[in-house]
C-alpha cells in the first residue's frame, strides 16, 4: 500500500475548522489518481497532509512508514510540485541546479553530485523539452517553462511517490500530454504511484485510474473516474456541467 | 601620514581581508534569506555584551561575542514560537540589545569606561591582535566547510526553505546553522570595522556579488571577492586621507554597489 489515510483531520493554526476532515483513503503502489474538487475544497491540504508539510490527526502512513515520525524520509522519496510555484525575475539560480535540487535528498548527506545525477537531471529536462534551458536564469523563464522545471525536479529525485498540485495550470495542451504520458509511464514501467491535483476537469489525465472527490474538506466519492463524475457528489460539487476529458 | 610599524600593518591587512571576506560571504545568507535587519541587531548585541563585559571587568570581546550568539541562537526558534519572519524578530530585538548598552553603560563608575565599549561601535582595524586573526581563520575555516559539505542542502534551502523541506531537506537546521556564523562573523568584526559598519559589509558585497550573476555558485566566489576589494579601497582610502578606517570601508563597498547597480549585466538587453 503506498497510502492509507485513516480518520485523517488537518487544521490550520488558529483556525477552528479542519481543512480536511474524517479522511479515509487507500492508494495501492502504482495507482494514477485524480484528486479532484471544487476552490477550497482541500485538495492541496490533503498533499501536504500526505507528505507531512501540515501536521494532522489520525493515521497518515505512507510508503510503508508513519509521517508523523518518518515525514522526511517519504519527502525524500516523494516527488512534490506545487501549486503556482513562480520565482521573481532576479532569482540567482540556474534551472539546471533547481532540478538538481529535486536529487538532494536521495544523493545523501556530504556527497557532491556524481556524474550519473547530473544524467538523470538533463534527461528529465529532455523529456519535458526543456533542456536547452538548463543554463538559463530560472527567473527569466515563462510561467510554463517554469512549471516544467519543477515537474523536472520532482521527477529528477526518481520518486517512488508524486504529488502533483495542479501541474498543468500554465502548461499548453501539447506540454500537458508529455506530461500526462511521462507520469504514465512512471507508473507502467516503475510502479510510481502519484496524485494529480485537478480543479479544472478537462485537464484530467486520461489515464488516470480512479478519481477522488473532494468538497467541502470530506471525501464524497472515490472511484472510477466515469463513475465519479455520474455521482449524486459531483453533481453538487460543480453542478450541472459536461466533462470533456482529453 | 603616521609611518605604522610593518607587523600591525600586516596584520591589519590580514585581519581585514579575513573579515571583509567573511562577512561578504556569510552576507549572501541574509541577502537571499531576507534577513537585513539581523546585521544590527547582532552587531548592537554584541554592542551590549561588551558594555556589559566592561561593566564587570570581564573581557568584552568574549561578552560581546557571548551575547551576539546567542542572539543568533534565539532568533530562529523565537520566529518559529512567534511565527513571525525572523528579520522580524531581528527588528525587534534590535532596540532591545540598544537599551540593554544603555543600561550596562549607565552602570559604569565613569565616562572613560564606557568609551571602552562604545569603541567597539566603530571599532579599529589596527588593533588587531594575532589571536583575532587566530579566531577569523578559524571561522573562515568553519564557514568553508560549511559551505563545501553542505552545498548542495545550502543552494536548495537559499532557493526556497519550504521547497527544500518538501524535499526532506531540514531547513530549519540549515537557516539556523546560518543564523549562528552570522552571529559569529559580526561578533568577531566588531573590533576591526565597529558595530555601526559592520552590517554595511555584510550586505553590500553580497548585493553587489547579486548584481552581477545569476548563478549561486558565482556569487559565493563574486561576493567575497568584492569584501575583500571593499576592504582594500577602503584601508587605502583611510591612509590616503586620514579618515576613519570602518567609514573609508563603508563608502568604498557603497561605491562598489553603485557601480554595479548601474552596471549589471542582468540589466543589459540583448
Amino acid at each position: 500500500m503506498a497510502i492509507r489515510l485513516e480518520d485523517v483531520s488537518t487544521t490550520y493554526e488558529g483556525e477552528k475548522r479542519p481543512a480536511i476532515r474524517d479522511i479515509n483513503l487507500k492508494v495501492r503502489s502504482g495507482e494514477l489518481i485524480a484528486v479532484i474538487g471544487p476552490n477550497g475544497a482541500g485538495k492541496t491540504t490533503l498533499l501536504e497532509t500526505i507528505n507531512g508539510l501540515l501536521r494532522s490527526e489520525g493515521l497518515v502512513e505512507v510508503l510503508g512508514l508513519d509521517v508523523r515520525k518518518y515525514g522526511r524520509e517519504v519527502r525524500r522519496r516523494t516527488g512534490y510540485v506545487p501549486q503556482d510555484f513562480m520565482v521573481p525575475s532576479d532569482t540567482p539560480f540556474l534551472a539546471k541546479d533547481i532540478v538538481m535540487m529535486g536529487r538532494v535528498g536521495r544523493i545523501g548527506l556530504l556527497k557532491p553530485p556524481s556524474k550519473r545525477d547530473w544524467e538523470v537531471v538533463m534527461a528529465v529536462m529532455e523529456q519535458l523539452g526543456i533542456a536547452d534551458l538548463a543554463d538559463r536564469p530560472v527567473g527569466k523563464l515563462s510561467g510554463g517553462q517554469q512549471q516544467k522545471v519543477m515537474i523536472a525536479r520532482a521527477l529528477a529525485k526518481e520518486p517512488e511517490l508524486l504529488l502533483l498540485d495542479e501541474p498543468f495550470s500554465s502548461l499548453d495542451a501539447r506540454s500537458r500530454e508529455t506530461v500526462c504520458r511521462l507520469i504514465a509511464d512512471l507508473r507502467d514501467d516503475r510502479s510510481v504511484t502519484a496524485l494529480v491535483v485537478t480543479h479544472d476537469l478537462s485537464a484530467m489525465p486520461e489515464e488516470c485510474d480512479r478519481a477522488v472527490l473532494l468538497n467541502g474538506g470530506r471525501i464524497t466519492a472515490d472511484g472510477e473516474p466515469e463513475e465519479v463524475f455520474r455521482s449524486e457528489a459531483f453533481l453538487r460539487a460543480y453542478g450541472h456541467i459536461k466533462v470533456v476529458r482529453p | 601620514m603616521i609611518e605604522l610599524p610593518s607587523g600591525i600593518l600586516i596584520r591589519a591587512l590580514i585581519g581585514g581581508l579575513l573579515a571583509g571576506s567573511l562577512c561578504s560571504l556569510l552576507g549572501v545568507f541574509a541577502v537571499r534569506l531576507k534577513m537585513a535587519s539581523i546585521g544590527f541587531c547582532m552587531s548592537h548585541a554584541a554592542f551590549a555584551g561588551a558594555a556589559l563585559g566592561t561593566l564587570l571587568a570581564l573581557d568584552p570581546l568574549a561578552t560581546a561575542m557571548v551575547f551576539s550568539l546567542a542572539t543568533a541562537a534565539l532568533l530562529g526558534p523565537v520566529a518559529d514560537k512567534a511565527r513571525l519572519p525572523a528579520n522580524v524578530i531581528a527588528g525587534i530585538m534590535f532596540p532591545i540589545t540598544m537599551a540593554l548598552a544603555f543600561i550596562f553603560i549607565s552602570l559604569m563608575p565613569g565616562p572613560v569606561v564606557g568609551l571602552a565599549a562604545l569603541s567597539l561601535l566603530w571599532g579599529s582595524v589596527l588593533t588587531v591582535s594575532p589571536s583575532d586573526i587566530a579566531f577569523l581563520a578559524i571561522l573562515m575555516a568553519l564557514t568553508t566547510s560549511f559551505l563545501a559539505l553542505f552545498w548542495k542542502e545550502v543552494q536548495a534551502v537559499l532557493f526556497d526553505p519550504r521547497m527544500a523541506e518538501a524535499d526532506g531537506i531540514n531547513s530549519r537546521a540549515y537557516m539556523n546553522a546560518m543564523l549562528f556564523l552570522l552571529g559569529a562573523v559580526v561578533a568577531l568584526s566588531l573590533k576591526l570595522v565597529g558595530g555601526l559598519l559592520v552590517y554595511a559589509l555584510i550586505m553590500n558585497s553580497a548585493s553587489t556579488a547579486l548584481q552581477l550573476s545569476y548563478d549561486m555558485k558565482k556569487v559565493f566566489f563574486l561576493s567575497p571577492a568584492v569584501g575583500m576589494t571593499s576592504f582594500l579601497a577602503g584601508f587605502a582610502l583611510s591612509t590616503a586621507l586620514d579618515w576613519p578606517i570602518g567609514s573609508s570601508i563603508v563608502v568604498a563597498s557603497s561605491l562598489l554597489l553603485a557601480f554595479a547597480i548601474v552596471f549589471s549585466p542582468k540589466r543589459r538587453r540583448g
